[in-house]
């Protein structure tokens, strides 16, 4: 090859260090954001890695069927109620066991901020030795595209209809990500697929953060079946999350927050839900709402990245 | 093929010391990326972002899918920063 040519490639080439155990031909749809994070996570951070999740649109693939299997990573699959405690019981036993590896708890939004939200919690506080990445499609994809606690304001699932009573969901989404930052644990941090290079970079620093206890990632991960966007799309979905500060991409050391991309010129919100069609029914007050909800959050997150140091608490007077 | 390294069984119940399972997916297809040599930089877009990572390097000079496994969702086309893949409707191909 001339060397010219190599030049040009680009520097994410570079993170692929381990191979890809997943046989080539998995039951994902075409398009799946998911099937380009789970290619991804081992050969970013090997294949000497223990994945534990739930049922899913990941499971079909990482539980195999039929006494098969798909791949050829560990996997251990465990009910949406208790993701993070089976997680804990076996990064405990590897590490009682003096055998180095990592445990990585795989699961979706469904699990991760609603039905397995509580242990999830309670492991960070016990800031038990393993990787937690949830990732993101807004939804109970796997059952039938039902609404999440991650569901943003306006976007249509089969249980948040367009109707006469409501259109979409008309409630906000909640942000998992700083609720489990907000536990202080070594590492938390949110990424996408359009910015491959930062993911890698946080998949890099989540393992050697594990070795001083919780990590986790929020990955927003685009679903063309249940949003309704062209296949093609899912990479340009992501990258106008990002540019719309939709999902902005930052980290958190021990709670501390620190932007990882910042935007320099946002655009407004309608450029990215203009790709969707749960969202093609809002109307402009809609989308103003949700605008206001993505301002909102992203004052809040830039707010919590100014503070300086380590907060001191008041000290109460006597009398 | 190499079993996994920690359970005889992965979850419950499937099994990776058999050979892995593996459809045909390249059957699914309804577009076919065709990548134009000439055009193609050498970047690599179109191998990161491919969700089934099937572009594979051709002589260290340009990529090209492995359409055995191919969905043929077009991200391959829409990343590239060359337009050098076009997506060409699957019945074009067929005898
Ligand atoms: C406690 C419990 N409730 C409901 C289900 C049914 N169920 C199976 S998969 C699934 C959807 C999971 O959604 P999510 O975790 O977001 O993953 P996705 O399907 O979106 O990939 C549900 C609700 C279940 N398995 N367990
Ligand atoms: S329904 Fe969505 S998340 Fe599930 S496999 Fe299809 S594209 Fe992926
Ligand atoms: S994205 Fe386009 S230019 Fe870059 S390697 Fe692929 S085909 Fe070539
Ligand atoms: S069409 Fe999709 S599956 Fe086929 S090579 Fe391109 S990105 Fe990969
Ligand atoms: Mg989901």
């Amino acid at each position: 090859m001339t060397d010219k040519k190599k030049e040009n490639l680009t520097k994410v080439m570079d993170y692929l260090k381990h191979k890809d155990p997943f046989s080539k031909g998995v039951a994902f749809c075409p398009g799946c954001g998911l099937e380009l994070l789970l290619r991804f996570i081992p050969q970013v951070i090997g294949n000497d890695i223990v994945i534990t999740g739930t049922p899913s649109c990941s499971a079909p693939v990482l539980l195999g069927q039929n006494n098969q299997s798909w791949h050829t990573l560990s996997y251990f699959g465990t009910l949406m109620t208790g993701a993070a405690a089976n997680a804990t019981g076996l990064a405990r036993y590897y590490r009682k066991a003096g055998i180095e590896n990592t445990v990585v708890c795989f699961n979706g939004d469904g699990t991760a901020a609603d039905i397995g939200f509580g242990n999830l919690s309670g492991a960070a506080e016990r800031n038990e030795p393993f990787i937690y990445i949830c990732y993101d499609n807004e939804g109970y994809m796997n059952t039938g595209i039902q609404k999440s606690g991650t569901t943003p304001y306006g976007a249509t699932t089969t249980t948040t209809p367009l109707g006469s009573a409501h259109k979409g969901k008309n409630l906000r989404r909640m942000n998992l990500a700083l609720k489990m930052a907000m536990h202080k644990i070594p590492y938390a941090a949110t990424a996408t697929l359009s910015d491959l290079d930062d993911l890698a970079k946080k998949l890099l620093k989540a393992k050697e953060a594990k070795k001083r206890g919780f990590a986790f990632l929020h990955v927003f991960t685009p679903c063309t079946t249940g949003w309704g966007y062209a296949p093609e799309n899912t990479i340009e979905v992501c990258r106008r999350a990002v540019k719309t500060n939709y999902f902005p991409l930052w980290e958190a050391v021990n709670g501390k927050i620190r932007m990882t991309k910042t935007v320099k010129k946002p655009k407004p919100v309608s450029t990215y839900t203009e790709l969707i069609k749960k969202f093609a029914h809002m109307s402009e007050e809609d989308l103003q709402i949700l605008q206001d909800d993505v301002d909102y959050e992203y004052c809040m997150l830039g707010g919590l990245s100014l503070l300086e140091g380590e907060c001191q608490l008041p000290v109460s007077s006597e009398d | 093929m190499s079993s996994n390294k920690y359970f005889k069984h992965e979850g419950p119940w499937s099994d990776a010391s058999d050979p892995l399972m593996c459809s045909d997916t390249g059957d699914w297809r309804t577009k076919r990326p065709i990548v134009d040599k000439d055009k193609c930089i050498f970047c690599g877009f179109c191998a990161i972002y491919c969700p089934i990572q099937v572009m594979e390097m051709v002589e260290e000079s340009y990529f090209s899918p492995n359409l055995g496994f191919c969905k043929g969702c077009g991200i391959c086309a829409k990343e590239c920063p060359k337009n050098a893949i076009s997506m060409m409707p699957e019945g074009d191909f067929k005898k």
